[in-house]
């Protein structure tokens, strides 16, 4: 970290240290959405009034961007209606009805023994690996996360953004980065599963992901004094690069930005990502998930859920896949009364949800709840210039400038000046005196330049 | 389960303590220091233009707001804050209806006129300043010299350091650097006391309410200009100073004198009417700085400072057009 980065962005409150992630026992009726992540939406597979066992496949697509849906429990197929998910659309949901039972599937198809010994991972064909990651149905756990195969496979082609010189550059993956740190700090599934880790899922977690993204290097990215010992001396063993990072300093965990802070490299933005300088960033909640999926060849149907906030006991949950928000809230020792916030995230870039009985999918870590007495109140105030934005913008942007540009509606103006660049991190609206809704202006005025465009 | 009605906003969802009122109020806190050590050496006389100066903003602010139709927003403390800042950049020996004038213009002529807080282009408190010191110069130059508090001394009117500095070089050897630092001095109520001033200006910057390159910028661009008027004077070979330390003592003479700390530290780093972006403040502090040592030594007026804050503020558009490179944008790439 430079000396310029680190008077850039905030230091938020430290949260509660979160310990190792407990069951939570799955609830009477699961919502299974058909698209659980950035991509297509699958076909349902099965129809109301199925019975259904565990790990049986309810929904699929022939797109290569989706991820297959498998039951989490056994049960009856309620119905198949609309119902918003995580990211507040509608999208096509199996409702399944939970017998409590548990009983697995007879699998269909190709029976895959379990893969236990990293030497063995460490030499298998990356598609066979990338086969098996994808009957299992992982999705890289963040929001607006990819099907685990589409995010570690290789680009078609280079991407235009890329051409700087009138020739096409396309950079190996040389690093894989596994980011044991929580972009939003209170809400931390990554530094939960960190506490309660299986070693060796961890191992053959990432010596899969190595093997499949063909990185040489392994950088293990972790909160400052959190490692423990067997951790540090399996990263020894298979030379792994442990790194820490502080976790209150935002925006500094997230993908791109933790990029640059581990290997100097600047991910071309807007339509860059880390694969495009070289570098793959998985969250260690996805690791542990792909070494879980080969040792026991079964399906993955859990999910690390971080419930924080003003909740009795915020803590980490391994819940099932479909089980609405509101359960997780409530073993947790949280109201929903008043009109307070379910925002599903974190504070600072999460999504305030209007619907409790939202899923937890495959791309959703965690859920921030603010009590009514704690909500913050943005004003209609005029920018006062004072520059403290500008100050703290991580990515280098003039928000004072850009908020102004978006208010009063000269969008393409906006554009001109980078606003596409902006990561909606939220450090503008953040340390603003004027509590202007800085991030508000500019998804504003981005969705308005996308629609002229698309006019256009 | 029957489903609450929650609240759903845009992010983040949690925002920083600093509001516009608290920020006026840790300028104010910071402008303390200033304060006392313009009570202790002028007194009553000092103290009463200040409390009239803020008086008389806060009272015009309530009532524009009330005869306009803006939006009321006096609650921020932003008046008082002006009304302060005006009174501690006036003489002690200024009649009283000078402090009120002062006040009634800067809200009206300063701020009001352009739309209230956020909008206006030029320090409205500089804009009172200038307007009191071309309408009333007698007035405006009234400095007392300092009598310590208790001491039962007489407030009597005389020539400042730069009035004198600007007839005669000798001035330079008058004044003992460490009362010119501490503020026994003439001069304006709370621009004298330059070392109280360079505490609050530092508890700002750490505090990061203002942004740091200004106040560096000013500096430097004061010291470089003042050892460039040193080393093209002839005067000062004529008395015998030579070399870098003897025109070290000229820059130092013109940071410790006039606005300057007080132009530095809370003047040009108003948020309003300065820069944003990094070179941005680094170019308009320099400008200042350079600005006043020019008028310093060559111009018709006693103190630049002011004026050179005005002037950079004209400025400030352009100035913010120098925005930083942005992270991760491709430099010729096709978006």
């Amino acid at each position: 970290m430079s000396i310029a980065t680190w008077f850039k962005g905030v230091r938020l409150p430290r949260g509660t240290a979160f310990g190792p992630p407990t069951p939570l026992s799955p609830p009477e009726r699961l919502y299974l959405p058909l698209r659980q992540h950035r991509g297509a939406v699958c076909q349902a597979k099965v129809e109301p009034g199925q019975q259904v066992g565990m790990g049986q496949l309810l929904g699929s697509s022939d797109e290569f961007d989706s991820a297959a849906v498998l039951s989490p429990v056994s049960g009856t197929v309620e119905s198949i209606r609309d119902w918003a998910d995580p990211a507040g659309q509608p999208v096509p949901t199996i409702v399944i009805r939970n017998d409590g039972q548990d009983i697995w599937a007879t699998p269909e198809g190709e029976i895959r023994p379990p893969l236990s010994d990293p030497d063995e991972v460490a030499k298998a064909r990356p598609t066979r690996l990338l086969r098996r990651i994808r009957e299992a149905g992982l999705v890289r756990a963040a929001s607006h996360g990819l099907p685990l195969h589409v995010d570690l496979s290789p680009p078609m082609a280079p991407r235009s953004y890329l051409f700087m010189t009138g020739i096409p550059v396309v950079r190996p993956t040389d690093t894989l980065v596994i980011r044991a740190l929580d972009h939003d700090p209170p809400v931390c599934p990554n530094q939960a599963a960190l506490a309660g880790l299986n070693l060796t899922e961890l191992d053959l977690g990432v010596t899969a992901l190595k093997r499949i993204s063909g990185a040489e290097k392994v950088i293990l990215a972790v909160p400052a004094g959190q490692v423990a010992t067997e951790v540090a001396a399996l990263a020894r063993l298979r030379e792994w690069e442990v790194r820490t990072q502080s976790t209150t300093h935002f925006p500094y965990c997230t993908d791109n930005l933790l990029v640059t802070s581990l290997t100097g490299r600047e991910v071309p933005t807007p339509y860059g990502e880390p694969r495009d300088v070289g570098v793959v960033v998985e969250p260690l909640v996805t690791a542990l998930e792909v070494g879980r999926v080969l040792i026991s060849a079964k399906p993955n149907l859990e999910r690390i859920f971080a419930v924080a906030g003003d909740v009795a006991k915020p803590q980490a949950f391994t819940a099932r896949l479909g089980t609405p928000i509101a359960e997780a809230i409530q073993a947790a020792g949280g109201g929903l009364g008043g009109s307070g916030k379910v925002i599903v995230g974190g504070p600072m870039m999460g999504f305030a949800h209007f619907d409790p009985l939202t899923p937890i999918t495959k791309e959703t870590d965690g859920v921030f709840v603010q009590a009514a007495e704690h909500l913050r109140r943005y004003a209609d105030h005029p920018c006062i210039h004072c520059g403290r934005c500008v100050a703290s913008c991580p990515v280098n942007l003039v928000p004072s400038e850009l908020s102004k540009l978006c208010e009063f509606q000269r969008f393409e103006d906006a554009a001109e000046a980078d606003l596409f660049h902006c990561i909606e991190c939220g450090v503008c609206a953040y340390v603003c005196p004027a509590r202007r809704p800085m991030v508000h202006y500019f998804r504003h005025g981005k969705s308005e330049v996308l629609a002229r465009r698309m006019e256009e | 389960m029957s489903s609450p009605l929650l609240t759903v906003s845009t992010s983040p969802h949690w925002l920083g303590r600093t509001t516009i009122r608290s920020m006026h109020l840790e300028f104010m806190l910071a402008l303390a220091p200033a304060l006392i050590t313009g009570f202790y050496y002028f007194g009553f006389p000092g103290l009463s233009v200040v409390l009239l100066a803020m008086a008389a903003a806060l009272a015009t602010e309530i009532i524009t707001v009330r005869i306009t139709s803006l939006p009321n927003r006096v609650a921020d403390l932003h008046a008082v804050l002006l009304g302060l800042l005006l009174g501690l950049i006036l003489p002690a020996g200024a009649p009283w209806w000078i402090p009120v004038v002062g006040g009634v213009l800067a809200i009206v002529l300063g701020k009001m006129v352009f739309g209230g807080l956020g909008n206006y282009p030029m320090n409205p408190v500089l804009v009172a300043w200038v307007a009191l010191s071309l309408s009333w110069p007698e007035h405006m130059n009234a400095y007392f010299a300092p009598v310590v508090l208790g001491s039962g001394g007489e407030f009597a009117v005389t020539e400042t350091p730069l009035m004198g500095l600007k007839n005669d070089i000798g001035t330079l050897e008058i004044y003992e650097l460490w009362d010119l630092w501490v503020g026994n001095a003439p001069g304006a109520i709370g621009a004298t006391g330059s070392l109280s001033l360079l505490v609050g200006g530092l508890y700002l910057m750490v505090r990061r309410l203002i942004p740091w390159r200004i106040p560096v910028g000013v500096i430097l661009g004061c010291v470089v200009m003042s050892l460039v008027a040193a080393y093209t004077d002839s005067r000062l070979l004529e008395m015998g100073m030579e070399g870098l330390e003897a025109n070290l003592k000229v820059a130092w003479f013109h940071l410790a004198t006039g606005g300057l700390m007080m132009a530095a530290f809370f003047l040009a780093p108003e948020p309003v009417s300065s820069p944003v972006t990094p070179w941005g403040t680094f170019l308009f502090g320099l400008g200042v700085g350079v600005m006043t040592v020019i008028v310093r030594t060559w111009g018709d007026w006693v103190d630049g400072v002011f004026y050179g804050v005005l002037l950079m503020n004209t400025l400030t558009p352009i100035l913010d057009r120098i925005r930083p490179k942005v992270l991760g944008k491709v430099v010729g790439g096709n978006v």
